[in-house]
């Protein structure tokens, strides 16, 4: 198990604010093996969010070389990035962001539909999921109607529905109280074991100590 | 992936209600006009279109020339027909003398009915390809027989057979019912030819064959023409028939075939040239339509996009989970497509419902065709049009997103959909601006037009048709048992109603005409004391008086005629008449509107007369009687007693002058109400804009309020911008509102000058009702409690 997931190549990401060009990433370099758990650390403002939806493509870098599963990001087309991280990538917020209009089964159910996964699969892996996350009498309960330990599983069991290898987290336990959040933190240990690769931003020392790494970053750039 | 959309969407009206009423309450108010409004135009378009032969129908016209001014006139010499046939057959399946349009009394078994019909050749059952349910269409060949419309023969027979039996037409001829056909289309000109009788039996009877010469246009020539031959060729062939046979022929007649296809939409005239006519509302009406769709469209694309604040986040949601870009914007065009479905269903309801109402005002009798696949597939157009219009900027708009944005829940970083839904709003209130523009220039020019001084007095004057010989034999015994009563002023009789004249003479002569001048005069035959009845001002000289036998010879002009004649003492001046009879003038009477009040006065003669040529006894009702009641019972029993053989019919005067408002009148109705859609529609889009505003800035307005704002300020702050857009709207409506009224005016030579007072209260009318619209919701934002708004932040 050492095979490299993503490397991060003197990745910079700017933008221009006004006539001013602010750094947000400065040069980061960052090797990531399949089965790592990685928590990011810093101060609000130091990159970590960024950096988080840059590795997950929904971002950019603007400079620097960004190869994922041994295929150079930065030079693909925008389609052919949305292909590669619907396979592989799964995104866990702290605002949960589930769709509010939908129930949790079919919240669950929607990236399978973006992958034309056929209609039989789909209800059993839905049914498999929330069967594994004890949420199968939640299945036709609305967002709104969960406590925000709940959400966050169903945020959690969504992102992990397409198999994802790589489990993008940012701030997962924010939003969360701290008995909420040992058990999302839990969950995320358990299935790093199974294999999935997880990189976390957080704000908790308690939280980063999951993790296999801790990287810190302070002003965009990665200070240990 | 369908179904979840369809969730989605069902779950998201559920959501925010008042969202959908506001999104699909302006697409079916559009929806339902704009589906009228094509029902209406579809009927006018078709028009005559049923008909086998609407290919090659025609009929002949003429044009001749007056004072330099081209006439086109239908009335045809029933000499010409013969002619026709004689020179050019090869050119013409048939070529069909007719009667005019008229309504004839009906007697069957002393029941007497009214309908429409026509004396014509035995060629117009095959130019109309008559479907016979009895009989054989060549029964008129037979001049003792009618054919008679199915509806008549339930009319008058029932359920009973009439084939064989005798009908008194007018209470003169006797004709044997020798078939009956289907009615004609009623969408056509010939719906109400209810019966058709054989034109040489009218020839015979009334001797027309020694009286009638060229000059008397008094029948319709129909015509179908061969296959081959064009309708451009023919008529350059048949120009000259008519100067060829009659040399005299005043106005150089020139004749043309005018094509049944344009009968209906295209019956106008000025100069000789087609101006148009019931077309131009068809016109009208379309863009009236298609602005109401594209109001409809914008409030959709306003609504939706002022909403993407809600719907940025499941954008964002979605892109990270996978989505294409594609995938979404087929997502929300899906939804959008549903809404759209949904609200055409409403509509089509709707009109189905309005329908009755709406054919009462455009007096037509359009249905929904539901059994016809054009319909559906216009109604699938009318859909997919919508569709495109209205959800595809939203879908692209919505869908672009980028989904780190989204998710924080800032996407208004570019400034384009604000500014694109401000000028949508502009754009809305420049139509609404226009058409109320427009309705108020129809209103006032309709109220100018009522307020004409027509120059006579047309009150409690009843006229009655002289229906028989009978009648006109008996016109003194008859005017003597009137004036016996007590309620009842004056009577006299004319060749014409005062308020629809019609015959026109020319042949005159008088001093200083210009021998190249084509003269034609409107003429107005009446008996003694018509003048005083009517209440005419005489200007100069006097009216005609029992005083002076000479009296037969003279006329009393109007000052039109003065004009036209160009004669400085018009009084003593002679005018000879057809070349044997010297008239001599002896008074002016000032202008009186006999024709439409929307028409210029037009030169008139006015000659005493007795006998024959008079149509219509004229009966003046007692100014100081409060019973026109009793009146009308005593005219009925004189009439019924001296003619008991026709039904007695009437026209008060002034309600037929109020006919001719009849056309303006529906225009106006239509308009208006078109114009209070679009302004609702216009309206819905403000709310929805000010809604999202509110919201928008709800925290502002927290924080606006804790610092001490007060109510009035807040209202102030959110109303000015919307009452900024109303003013531009209003800059751009008015030149356009201008030259579109000034357009429709030029058809009317009595008319208004557009007046500045339209504008200020189109003006006045937008602006109030946005500020009502807007202030709805932005009290409702100013008196909230801050301390809500600003928690929820």
């Amino acid at each position: 198990m050492t095979n490299t997931l993503l490397s991060l190549n003197e990745a910079t990401r700017t933008v221009n604010s006004g006539s001013n060009k602010v750094t947000l990433l400065d040069n980061i370099d960052l090797q990531v093996k399949e089965g790592e758990f990685i928590s990011l650390m810093g101060p609000s403002g130091s990159g970590k969010s960024t950096l988080l939806n840059c590795i997950g493509m929904l971002d950019s870098f603007t400079g620097g070389g960004y190869t994922f599963l041994g295929e150079p990001v930065h030079s693909m087309k925008e389609r052919n990035r949305s292909k590669l991280y619907k396979e592989y990538i799964g995104f866990v917020f702290q605002a949960y962001h589930l769709i509010d209009e939908l129930n949790v089964w079919e919240n669950i159910e929607t990236p399978l539909l973006y992958k034309n996964v056929k209609s039989s699969e789909r209800k059993a892996l839905v049914a498999d999921m929330l069967d594994r996350f004890s949420i199968v009498g939640k299945k036709d309960l609305f967002p709104q109607q969960l406590s925000g330990g709940q959400q966050q599983l169903v945020g959690i069991a969504r992102a992990l529905i397409g198999r994802p290898k790589l489990i993008l987290a940012d701030e997962p336990t924010g939003n969360l109280n701290s008995k909420q959040s040992t058990e999302i933190m839990e969950l995320f240990s358990q299935l790093n074991k199974e294999g999935v690769t997880i990189i976390q931003a957080t704000h908790s020392e308690k939280n980063a100590s999951y993790g296999s790494r801790i990287i810190n970053l302070l002003d965009g750039k990665v200070v240990s | 992936m369908i179904s979840t959309h369809f969730k989605i969407g069902i779950r998201n009206v559920l959501k925010n209600k008042g969202f959908f009423i506001l999104n699909a309450g302006g697409l079916i108010i559009g929806l339902t006009s704009v589906i009228l409004i094509s029902l209406w135009v579809h009927s006018e378009l078709s028009f005559n279109k049923e008909l086998t032969n609407y290919n090659t129908i025609a009929s002949v016209m003429q044009n001749r020339t007056f004072a330099g001014e081209i006439e086109t006139n239908i009335g045809q010499a029933m000499q010409l027909a013969p002619e026709l046939r004689s020179q050019y057959e090869s050119h013409f399946k048939h070529i069909v003398t007719a009667t005019r349009r008229n309504d004839y009394e009906i007697t069957y078994n002393k029941n007497i009915v009214v309908v429409d019909g026509r004396f014509a050749e035995p060629g117009l059952t095959h130019l109309l390809d008559l479907k016979m349910i009895k009989g054989s269409k060549d029964a008129l060949l037979d001049i003792s027989s009618v054919l008679i419309s199915e509806s008549t023969s339930k009319s008058i027979f029932g359920d009973r057979d009439p084939i064989g039996k005798t009908l008194k037409l007018n209470s003169s001829l006797e004709m044997k019912v020798a078939g009956v056909y289907k009615d004609l289309p009623e969408n056509s000109n010939f719906k109400k030819l209810n019966f058709i009788a054989p034109w040489e039996r009218l020839k015979t009877s009334q001797n027309y064959e020694g009286r009638l010469g060229w000059g008397n246009r008094w029948f319709q020539v129909f015509v179908q023409l061969n296959e081959g031959s064009t309708l451009g060729s023919v008529s350059g062939l048949i120009k000259n028939v008519v100067k060829t046979n009659n040399s005299k022929d005043p106005g150089n007649p020139e004749l043309f075939l005018f094509p049944i296809s344009k009968w209906h939409l295209y019956s106008e005239f000025e100069n000789g040239i087609s101006t148009g006519g019931k077309v131009e509302s068809v016109k009208i009406f379309s863009i009236i339509g298609i602005f109401i769709l594209l109001l409809a469209c914008i409030n959709f694309i306003n609504l939706t996009t002022a909403n993407a604040l809600k719907r940025g986040k499941e954008v964002g949601v979605r892109k990270t989970l996978g989505s294409t870009r594609k995938q979404l914007i087929f997502q929300f065009f899906t939804e959008s497509f549903l809404l759209i479905l949904f609200s055409f269903c409403i509509a089509l309801a709707l009109a189905f419902i309005l329908l009755p109402q709406f054919n009462t005002i455009t007096l037509k009798d359009v249905s929904v065709p539901f059994d016809t696949w054009p319909f559906w597939l216009a109604s699938l157009s009318l859909i997919v049009i919508t569709a495109v219009l209205s959800s595809l900027y939203p879908s692209v708009y919505l869908s672009s997103f980028r989904p780190v944005k989204a998710l924080k829940g800032v996407n208004d970083n570019n400034k384009s959909p604000l500014v694109l839904r401000k000028t949508l709003i502009v754009t809305q209130f420049v139509i609404s601006s226009v058409l109320i523009i427009g309705t108020l220039t129809i209103v006032s020019q309709i109220n100018h037009v009522k307020d004409r001084p027509i120059g006579f007095d047309k009150d409690l004057l009843v006229s009655v048709p002289i229906n028989n010989d009978k009648v006109l034999q008996s016109f003194e015994s008859i005017q003597n048992e009137l004036l016996a009563s007590i309620h009842i002023d004056q009577v006299t009789a004319s060749d014409v109603k005062v308020t629809s004249t019609y015959t026109t003479n020319g042949g005159f002569d008088w001093n200083g005409k210009d021998p190249n001048f084509e003269e034609e005069f409107y003429t107005i035959r009446a008996t003694l004391g018509f003048g005083e009845m009517i209440d005419w001002e005489i200007l100069e000289g006097r009216d005609f008086s029992q005083e002076f036998a000479s009296d037969s010879l003279a006329f009393l002009v109007n000052e039109t005629a003065v004009k036209y004649m160009n004669l400085e003492n018009p009084i003593g001046e002679f005018i000879n008449w057809g070349g044997d009879e010297n008239y001599k003038i002896i008074g002016v009477v000032k202008d009186m509107v006999t024709l439409s009040p929307f028409d210029p006065i037009v030169p008139t003669l006015y000659v005493l007369h007795q006998g024959d040529y008079l149509n219509y006894i004229n009966i003046k009702i007692a100014s100081n009687t409060d019973n026109v009641e009793a009146a009308m019972n005593t005219i009925e029993s004189v009439f019924h007693k001296y003619n008991p053989e026709n039904l007695f019919t009437y026209t008060f005067l002034d309600d037929e002058y109020q006919e001719n408002f009849i056309a303006e009148k529906r225009t106006a109705k239509l308009v208006g109400i078109f114009s209070i859609v679009a302004i609702f529609i216009s309206c819905l889009g403000v709310l929805g804009l000010s809604i999202y505003m509110a919201v928008q800035r709800k925290k502002e307005i927290g924080i606006r309020k804790v610092l001490g704002a007060s109510v009035k300020s807040i209202w102030q702050l959110l109303s000015k911008q919307f009452i900024v857009l109303v003013i531009i709207s209003l800059l751009i409506a008015m030149p356009i509102g201008y030259y579109l009224s000034s357009q429709w005016l030029l058809e009317y030579s009595y008319r208004i000058d557009i007046n500045f007072w339209i504008f200020a209260l189109a003006g006045g009318i937008t602006i109030g009702i946005t500020i009502v619209t807007v202030s709805f919701q932005a009290i409702k934002a100013a008196i909230a409690n801050p301390v809500d708004s600003l928690k929820t932040e």
